[in-house]
């Protein structure tokens, strides 16, 4: 199936650099072309574009009516003491968002409109490495600018809630702009979270600018329906002494990629990429990251631990790159999975690329079973042996999840892996 | 007094079939009694030990094992702990990312469940589990660690004492308890079993050496060598191992 690009009314079609950013969207999208098994990138991990067959396009968001008992204009819940910032089914609902002084967010078109988001759209990855990404440029319309100003350090997580309601069909391409000024300090957490029964495709790109002196811890919790697909390209810019410390935690859907996009670009820059997924079913959950050290005293680590059982596929790519003359850097990268069952699949490509020499760098690729040993031990001191797994797998993904250094944000996550994980 | 444990002429060997290694085994426990097991390296006793246990890596091939009137052999290995059989092992397993508490929890649970009897919370667990770790001086600290991740081999032990206290078996197999252990943990690990052993339970102790044997007084010392006892006797039966060594034995 073609996109069917004309049948699209999006807003700004009076701003010329807007258009001519779509069109260029379009236009490497339509070169890229949608991923199947023969793109070296998405191999692993695709699925088909005929999926958009049955998904509507940017719905009105201003008169939304989801189904009767819609609740998108219902005021946000945090499951902690959180700023808020809603959308809902791929629209956000400014009307809800609740910050401290010192923290601006404003809708994309907004900052469209007022052009200052012009130097920083699709600057922080290269287009035509990222099929997604295009056809998020083409459809460039919603999602946010998120700016945390100079030296401004909050006190609690902002939390961003992406709510999709039953019954809400739809292609959702959302680009969030998040700039960290210098010296400032914030905790993102975003929730994905899909109603039992929608189906949709949630594209999403999150552009990162973490300026000198700038923490940015950012958490991703992917608990989107059965049958949704969500691809996100989280790119980030990090540079002097800037610390990105980031967690995606995939659950079950149709199909699920993060892919993380990070260059360090000036000294001292620092980004910690972790995560986990726990998948029974028959979802697909890829993580994939791209780490490129572009400056000395550089650091990066990586802990992606996985679960898959049942007819599930877990994905993992790793992929650090060590520019020439680099020096006194470190890069660190592990992956460990558990594939619990005969009609799983675990796929994993980690790779280094290094040009530089004074440098350390490491990777690590597990793939196994439950150890027999550890599961008797447990047996023989009157635990079941189903406990006994369910207490083992929760221990490895937990070994990930306690790496998150926001105690409210870890604690959330943990007890989402012992609700599913009883 | 009531039989604990009766093994009847048993045969037992790798799962796979292709190593026999028990052959032609007979013993019998009862309630208020030690039994010490020693034999020669390689003569099967952890063997035994996992067999009672329900360790899948080893199967009976003939016999029969009556554990309190019931087959063993038909149970699974959990249910054989929550009957009350609880195996201390040579080399307790390490489990990163489960915390000795919880584990500890898990296990007293499983148990209380078993009996029908409410699962403890989390306040009521901690305040029995803090007064026995207080007995056997294990500390808070210890508790809070992953499951013998990195713990010394008297640390090892002692929790091994530990859980044998809240679970209290009805049988308790010691498999070289006392190997590398310094003389004070193993005091301590001694007094923690004989303050468990009453006339209702019994212990069976495998070892190479006396020194647990003075701590943990023995009513019977079995002798075992391929796959057998080929001699049971007294306490004094051990002092005149530790003599002569195994050969007078193997050759009489």
């Amino acid at each position: 199936m073609a996109i069917d690009w004309m049948n699209n009314h999006l807003w700004g079609d009076d701003i010329p650099w807007l258009i001519g950013l779509r069109e260029k969207g379009q236009r490497m999208f339509e070169q890229l072309g949608w991923p199947n098994a023969k793109t070296e990138a998405w191999k692993y991990s695709y699925f088909p574009q005929q999926i958009l067959d049955n998904l509507m396009v940017c719905p009105d968001s201003d008169s939304c009516q989801c189904h009767e008992n819609c609740h998108c204009h219902d005021k946000i819940k945090t499951p902690f003491a959180a700023y808020g910032i809603k959308f809902c089914n791929g629209r956000l609902h400014s009307e809800h968002v609740n910050l401290p002084e010192g923290v601006i967010v404003k809708p994309l078109v907004e900052a469209i409109y007022e052009g200052e988001v012009k130097k920083y759209i699709n600057k922080s990855f290269d287009l035509d490495k990222f099929p997604f990404a295009a056809l998020n440029t083409a459809f460039l319309e919603n999602g946010m600018m998120l700016i945390v100003e100079r030296g401004v350090k909050l006190s609690q997580p902002i939390f961003i809630h992406y709510q999709q309601h039953q019954k809400v069909h739809t292609f959702n391409n959302i680009r969030n702009i998040i700039v960290l000024e210098k010296g400032a300090s914030a905790t993102i957490t975003e929730h994905y979270e899909g109603e039992r029964g929608s189906s949709y495709f949630n594209n999403i790109v999150n552009e990162i600018y973490a300026h000198d002196e700038s923490q940015l811890r950012h958490y991703i919790v992917n608990n989107e329906s059965e049958t949704a697909y969500h691809v996100a390209l989280n790119a980030a810019d990090l540079r002097a002494n800037a610390s990105y410390e980031a967690f995606v935690m995939q659950g079950e859907c149709a199909f699920c990629r993060h892919e993380s996009y990070i260059r360090l670009l000036q000294k001292g820059a620092a980004a910690t990429v972790n995560g986990a997924y726990q998948l029974c079913n028959n979802g697909i959950s890829d993580i994939t990251t791209n780490i490129f050290h572009l400056a000395s005293n550089t650091d990066s680590q990586q802990l992606v631990k996985g679960v898959a059982d049942g007819r599930s596929k877990g994905v993992f790519q790793g992929k650090i790159h060590i520019a020439p003359n680099i020096k006194q850097s470190e890069g660190h990268q592990q992956h460990r999975a558990l594939l619990l069952s005969d009609n799983a699949e675990i796929d994993a490509k980690p790779e280094l690329e290094i040009f530089a020499e004074d440098v350390k760098c490491s990777h690590g690729n597990t793939c196994g079973d439950l150890d027999a040993e550890q599961l008797f031990y447990m047996q023989s001191r009157g635990i079941s042996l189903d406990d006994a797994k369910r207490i083992l797998i929760k221990a490895h993904v937990d070994e990930a999840v306690a790496t998150i250094s926001d105690t409210k944000v870890k604690n959330w996550l943990l007890n989402i892996i012992t609700k599913k994980t009883p | 007094m009531e039989k604990i444990l009766e093994i009847n002429n048993l045969f037992a060997g790798t799962y796979d079939g292709t190593k026999e290694i028990i052959k032609g085994l007979n013993l019998t426990i009862n309630s208020g009694e030690i039994h010490a097991i020693m034999g020669p390296n390689g003569a099967g006793k952890s063997t035994l030990a996992y067999l009672l246990a329900g360790k899948k890596d080893y199967a009976p091939t003939a016999g029969q094992i009556q554990f309190c009137g019931e087959n063993l052999l038909t149970m699974k290995p959990e249910e054989r702990a929550n009957a009350g059989i609880f195996l201390s092992m040579q080399y307790p397993v390490a489990i990163p990312g489960v915390s000795t508490s919880n584990f500890l929890k898990h296990a007293l649970n499983a148990k209380r469940k078993y009996q029908g009897l409410n699962e403890l919370d989390a306040a009521d667990f901690l305040k029995i589990l803090r007064n026995t770790a207080k007995e056997l001086g294990v500390s808070p600290e210890m508790l809070k660690r992953e499951i013998n991740v990195g713990f010394s081999g008297g640390e090892k032990k002692r929790l091994e004492v530990l859980q044998m206290k809240l679970l209290e078996p009805k049988l308790a197999v010691l498999d070289e308890t006392d190997s590398g252990l310094d003389i004070d943990a193993l005091r301590t690990v001694a007094q923690g079993v004989n303050d468990l052993h009453n006339q209702n339970n019994a212990l069976l102790i495998i070892t190479h050496h006396l020194d647990l044997l003075n701590l943990i007084k023995p009513d019977f010392v079995h002798i075992y060598a391929d796959g057998h006892i080929i001699r049971s006797g007294s306490k004094e039966l051990a002092i005149e191992l530790e003599q002569n060594g195994y050969k007078s034995f193997l050759e009489a």
